[in-house]
């Protein structure tokens, strides 16, 4: 991934924001300019620095007692050369100072590139006029014997060309500024966008999966994207969700909710009304097409609630393909009724004993069962999770319920919503709640995460709140784990949230403060399931409730100006028993 | 200095053993009995909760040596007392999230210090792999490529960039013992062959002398495990004697 370098940073306010975007380099500027800083002052910012990002000291012909004592003292980790240095002067740097050095080269026409013969580790290349903001002609640009920074004029409306132009970094000072000083939503901006290699969001993401399905996974990305910008897949997708799924969903303004809790205005979006009960409809026919597209016979899922195994099964009924479900034992004994709704539907369901027996270990069968046969076969991923392309493309299926809430609130409101909930298991609804809100700033996007019996407890399935960083399934990004690194069982009352990792996106979002994600308990769930019943005459999904819970939660927080919208990511019927056990009252069915 | 090469001067025969099932002894026994019977490296096995390419045998292993109370920190021990009398290669087989937990460059200073001379991580793919190869050379460590019956459009990417050998996966599917392997095995060696002078080895299924003679006539070296954790879920604590007379056999089979 190309580097990303902050140059001229000479205020305190700016390292929060550096800190928090983590580009690879900031640059401090030691010679005289508007953006020079002495040594106290370097010295104190560079304190503050995140020590995994590299501090770059540029000097212009500078005295080498001040290059050697910051060094010394950790103020710096590189050294960039921007003026008439010349080997001599580079050899008598070298003898005191051990740092990697930069050597910045003024690029005029006819500037001979490839002959440069500089002793330093990278080459930074800028416009005749440092720091005056304007570029020079890339095109010029030949291969160089040594990995180069590009400066000079990049900003984030050039910026794909820069990254086009193939250099190890890029060097942005004023193209990041507004009035001449540091301007944290540009830094912000364009640091995202450099680090949004594909298949990354962020640190997270990846493609961490035996080589066997590596070169299914790459054909797969091919495909979808190939078939996403398809007019004639787009149309046959869209009248399957709107002709067989019964979309769009609608957008419900909760009045008697609203009512009682005596805070913002609410709507539900009421995905629990779509065929099949589920979000889950959406990206399903999404990929059961595509494997159609790839000349795919067989779909195989994972399931933990049964929900998205049903849709699965489902869509191969509909579009003709054989299906094979895993299910963990645990789920198949708290979801005995989904089981025998997906063998009607003429689908296998494969009882999962090993490890946990609930989503993590269903999950892991069916890779294993992948790995043994690919060719005829279609991994239907159920979450934003796994490897790339899943997080993208299950977003993109179902980011339909954001572009439809989004218009939905307009024309019924005609203003954007304070906040959009969602629950959160890999993160499928909560991606596709808050997909087309993320570049609507001031709409605030809350996860519910599954607390089980809190968050203290180990009987807990809240992998942002208690998790830590790791690899697997695929990706990376955060997993409830023990110290050494061991995948964690997890216990949430609802299986659909009971999983210990969560989408890299989610992760991502988190990361960079875009969304925030709360802790929600099988009590509270439990009471919200049974008030949205009562109050609102709406059985939803225990997954869902834990959504409702939060509102609940947090309505005093909201002015009735404010509008807030609930992903109802599914309907109840399958958890009538399981609430009813949890209440101490045994039912038959 | 790194072991790896000792372990291909003639076929190799390479033991994988799930280190800590059913106990740690067996494990250190075994790796010594395994080594007078003729192996050439063997695999060590850090038990993981959730081993996505690991078939029913090697599965269990993993959750008997994890029940056992088995951690990586117990391993690295396991690998300081097998060094103080052996010299045979080592690797260490597991899932990518034991090594980044613990911390990519941390984890592999630490094998460098008790003596392991390679990583098997069957789920940090090429792609992602430079994560690890970055500090392969400061620590004086191989990262083993794999290559699988799918690969075919990959080895020659895979092939430039491997050292120490290279794992290719006999069949499609998971660990477990087979009676049959994937077609074309002979012409992906083959290709690897074309692309680079590091050893390959097959492994996935072996668990026969039969096969063995018949792989290792066209290929450096054949990983054997599924079939070894058989034989110390059989006998547990009892199995080095039997572990050893197996290997024997095995490797007698080398071409
Ligand atoms: C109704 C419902 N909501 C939510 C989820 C959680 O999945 P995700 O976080 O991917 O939306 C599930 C999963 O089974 C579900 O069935």
């Amino acid at each position: 991934m190309t580097k990303v370098k902050i140059c001229g940073l000479f205020r305190e306010a700016d390292i929060a924001v550096i800190n928090r975007e983590k580009p690879d380099y900031v640059g401090f500027v030691f010679a005289k300019s508007s953006r020079q800083v002495d040594f106290a002052t370097a010295k104190k910012l560079a304190a503050q620095v995140d020590p995994g990002i590299l501090k770059v000291g540029v000097f212009v012909n500078g005295e080498h007692s001040l290059i050697k004592r910051l060094a010394d003292e950790h103020v710096i980790d590189l050294i960039q050369l921007h003026g008439g240095e010349d080997n001599d002067y580079i050899a008598i740097l070298k003898r005191s100072v051990h740092l990697p050095l930069i050597k910045a080269i003024k690029v005029q026409p006819g500037t001979d590139l490839r002959g440069l013969d500089y002793d330093v580790d990278y080459y930074l290349l800028d416009g005749p006029v440092p720091g005056s903001g304007e570029a020079f002609d890339w095109t010029m640009i030949s291969k160089l014997a040594k990995p180069y920074f590009l400066a000079g004029g990049i900003n984030c409306a050039n910026l794909e060309q820069a990254l086009a132009v193939g250099c190890y970094g890029i060097d942005v000072s004023s193209g990041v500024e507004t009035d001449k000083v540091k301007d944290e939503k540009k830094i912000a901006t364009l640091v995202r966008r450099v680090k949004m290699k594909k298949g990354r969001f962020g640190i997270h993401g990846g493609q961490y999966i035996p080589e066997t399905l590596m070169e299914e996974l790459h054909k797969i990305d091919a495909a979808y994207e190939h078939y996403k910008n398809d007019p004639e897949f787009n149309r046959e997708l869209k009248k399957l969700l709107d002709e067989y799924a019964g979309r769009p969903s609608l957008l419900y303004y909760a009045k008697k909710m609203t009512e009682d809790l005596k805070g913002p205005k609410i709507y539900l979006k009421r995905e629990d009304l779509n065929h099949t009960g589920s979000h889950k409809i959406n990206n399903v026919l999404g990929q059961v097409l595509l494997a159609k597209k790839m000349g795919k016979t067989r779909v195989i899922a994972e399931t933990g609630a049964g929900q998205h195994g049903v849709a699965t099964a489902t869509a191969a009924a509909l579009l003709d393909m054989e299906c094979e479900i895993y299910m963990g034992k645990e789920d198949t004994d708290r979801q005995i009724l989904n089981v025998y709704r997906m063998e009607l539907l003429g689908a296998k369901v494969i009882q999962v004993t090993s490890g946990t027996m609930t989503l993590k270990d269903a999950v892991n069968e069916t890779l294993r069962v992948w790995t043994g046969r690919i060719d005829d076969t279609f991994y239907v991923l159920g979450s934003v999770m796994g490897p790339h392309p899943y997080p993208a493309m299950v977003r993109d299926f179902q980011a339909v319920i954001s572009k439809e809430a989004r218009q939905q609130i307009l024309e019924a409101e005609n203003k954007l919503p304070s906040a959009v909930y969602a629950c959160v298991g890999g993160g499928s609804n909560a991606m596709g709640m808050f997909y087309n809100f993320i570049n609507d700033e001031n709409v605030k996007l809350v996860g519910c995460e599954a607390a089980g019996k809190g968050v203290d407890t180990p009987y807990t399935a809240a992998t942002i709140n208690t998790g830590s960083l790791g690899v697997f399934h695929g990706m990376k990004s955060y997993f409830c784990q023990d110290e050494y690194g061991q995948i964690a069982p997890v216990y949430s009352i609802s299986a659909g949230l009971d999983y210990p990792g969560i989408g890299p996106e989610h992760a991502y979002l988190n990361d960079i403060k875009r969304a925030s994600y709360l802790p929600v308990t099988d009590d509270e769930a439990v009471h919200a399931f049974e008030y949205i019943a009562k109050v609102e005459g709406i059985i939803c999904a225990i997954e869902s409730a834990h959504a409702v819970a939060q509102i609940i939660k947090d309505a005093p927080k909201y002015s009735p100006d404010d509008i807030i919208i609930c992903c109802l990511s599914g309907r109840g019927d399958k958890d009538v028993a399981a609430i009813a056990r949890y209440k101490g009252v045994e039912i038959y069915e | 200095m790194n072991r790896m090469k000792n372990a291909f001067t003639k076929k190799a025969f390479i033991a994988f053993i799930t280190a800590g099932d059913p106990d740690l002894e067996t494990t250190y026994q075994c790796i010594l009995e395994m080594e007078k019977a003729g192996a050439s490296l063997v695999e060590i096995g850090i038990p993981f909760s959730d081993p996505v390419a690991e078939g029913p045998v090697i599965q269990k292993a993993n959750i008997r040596a994890l029940n056992g109370g088995v951690n990586t920190a117990k391993v690295f021990e396991l690998v300081q007392r097998v060094r103080q009398v052996s010299d045979i290669p080592l690797c260490f087989m597991t899932y990518y999230n034991v090594v980044f937990h613990y911390g990519v460059e941390k984890f592999m200073a630490k094998c460098q210090d008790i003596g392991i001379d390679g990583l098997i991580l069957p789920d940090l793919s090429f792609e992602e792999s430079e994560e690890v190869n970055q500090f392969k050379k400061r620590y004086d460590l191989e990262l083993i490529s794999f290559v699988a019956p799918t690969s075919q459009n990959r080895v020659k990417m895979i092939a430039r960039q491997a050292e120490g050998f290279i794992y290719l996966v006999s069949s499609m599917g998971v660990t477990g013992t087979r009676s049959s392997f994937a077609g074309g095995l002979e012409e992906l060696v083959a290709l690897i062959k074309q692309e680079t002078d590091t050893p390959v080895a097959i492994g996935f299924g072996i668990n026969t002398p039969e096969q063995v003679k018949e792989l290792s006539q066209y290929c450096d070296g054949v990983i054997v495990g599924s079939a070894i954790i058989k034989i110390i879920e059989k006998y547990g604590q009892d199995a080095p004697k039997h572990v050893r007379e197996y290997v024997k056999e095995m490797v007698a089979a080398l071409g």
